[in-house]
């Protein structure tokens, strides 16, 4: 990581790396608990088949999903909201990931 | 925390992952300067809050565990480095970071400053920081 590009996250690929020595993401159903603004989800969403990414902030929310338009990626759900408040739909998802949020 | 980790545990399949990574509760966040291959410490960051912060989520994972809705997986610490310019970035850098956030321990300001003064031209600001990654299996 550069000055130049100033984040007190690790560098790009750092995490999933970390994760995938536990559990592969390719073709998996996540949820990311906590996304921000999606810095780590869009490291990681390619390889998945679909992301739900939920966070309270809306500001946060609202430039993921600006990001997401830009980058062209269809398989993530950016949703304003908390794992407490989440409708509970059964148990969809094979990973479920707390990225700094815990 | 056990409540979050409890309701995430609802919406994994049988078999699937809960994974937290957080930041490492006792390798603190450690400043340097580095300069022609040498690396200078100055001190260590400060966050008490953050700390009791962080000790409760390590509970709550093992709480998990030995109430018997998820098997540990691993656990994995790493390290990560950022670099600055100049003292100054300091302060935007901590910024970076979401509250409760880090701070200098008496006298560690000045000591950067002071260290900085005399570090040779081209040298820069390391924060070594750390993280700890706990995989959880939904039984």
């Amino acid at each position: 990581m550069t000055s130049t590009e100033l984040s007190a996250y690790p560098g790009e690929g750092f995490e999933p790396q970390l994760v995938e020595h536990f559990v592969s993401l390719r073709r998996k159903r996540v949820l990311e608990i906590g996304c921000g603004d999606g810095r780590l989800t869009f490291q990681y969403a390619p390889r998945a088949l679909s992301v739900l990414a939920i966070d309270p902030d809306r500001p946060s929310i609202d430039e993921a999903i600006f990001q997401q338009h830009a980058r062209g990626l269809s398989n993530i759900e950016f949703r304003i909201g908390s794992i407490e408040r989440l409708p509970r739909p059964g148990a969809p998802f094979d990973v479920a990931l707390f990225s700094w949020s815990l | 925390m056990v409540h979050a980790l409890r309701r995430a545990g609802r919406y994994l399949r049988r078999g699937g992952m809960l994974i937290s990574i957080r930041p490492h509760r006792t390798w603190r966040p450690a400043i340097a300067i580095v300069a022609g291959g040498r690396r200078l410490p100055v001190t260590t960051l400060l966050n008490p809050t953050f700390e009791v912060n962080l000790e409760a989520a390590d509970l709550a994972l093992e709480r998990v565990v030995d109430e018997g809705s998820f098997a540990l997986a691993g656990v994995r610490s790493a390290r990560f480095r950022s670099y600055l310019d100049r003292p100054s970035q300091m302060r935007t850098y901590l910024e970076l970071i979401n509250p409760p956030r880090p701070r200098f321990p008496r006298g560690g300001r000045a000591r950067l400053d002071a260290m900085w003064d005399s570090a040779p031209r081209g040298a820069r600001i390391e924060v070594m920081e750390s993280l700890v990654v706990n995989a959880l299996r939904r039984r």
